[in-house]
């Protein structure tokens, strides 16, 4: 399910940011936040993929799946 | 939630944000960066201080500088700058300690009406069998 956001909203939001070249290498040299990757790919790794085509706009909770239900 | 948010830079491929958040404690630089995880499509939400001294970019420093309403605002800016690009990104936020993802939890809690409206929310909850508390709190965005 895309953002319900329409083209223009869209563009309103990147219009109001400044935009800076060096930005893009300036903290190549720094593996920012490298543990919450690290910790993301784990819960990923083993909470899994939650069911987004089943979602309807509405908080799901996703349960840690034990050996028994997991797909 | 995003009428009052600090002026934001980004680099051209909108994952790396940096402003500047002033109060008591000064002018504090904070970088947002969004990170690819090993499932395409998927990324993690960073975000931290960087240090004026050593330059070092921490995600647990403490600066309290009676803003975090503001700030939070302003990460929230450049998660809808992000998706704007990525729209069909999906993006994983955790804090850094359990008192930090409360922290966000309760910032998302406040305006999740209004996040419904734009994303689709998840949460983790501790399995059955242990306390229910939610921890460490993740998000998944749509």
């Amino acid at each position: 399910m895309n953002s319900k956001k329409t083209e223009t909203e869209k563009k309103s939001f990147l219009s109001i940011l400044k935009l800076i070249p060096a930005l893009k290498g300036k903290y190549t040299d720094k593996p920012l936040f490298k543990d919450k990757a690290d910790k993301a790919n784990y819960i990923l790794k083993t909470v899994g993929i939650p069911n987004l085509d089943a979602a309807d706009k509405k908080v799901v909770t996703h349960k840690k799946r034990t050996p028994a239900t997991a797909n | 939630m995003l009428d009052n948010h600090y002026e934001v830079n980004t680099s051209p491929d909108l994952l790396t944000f940096e402003f500047i958040s002033t109060g008591p404690k000064g002018h504090i630089t904070k970088i947002v960066r969004y990170t690819e995880l090993n499932v395409k499509g998927f990324y993690n939400l960073g975000f931290g201080d960087k240090d004026p001294i050593t330059g070092y970019i921490s995600d647990r420093a403490i600066t309290t500088n009676n803003n975090s309403k503001k700030v939070l605002a302003t990460v929230a800016s450049t998660l809808y700058a992000f998706t704007a690009n990525y729209a069909e990104a999906t993006i994983i936020a955790t804090g850094c300690a359990e008192t930090r993802t409360r922290l966000y939890r309760i910032g998302i809690s406040n305006y999740l009406m209004d996040i419904q409206k734009d994303f689709v929310v998840f949460g983790l909850q501790k399995p059955f069998g242990s306390h229910l508390e939610k921890t460490p709190f993740i998000m998944l965005l749509w």
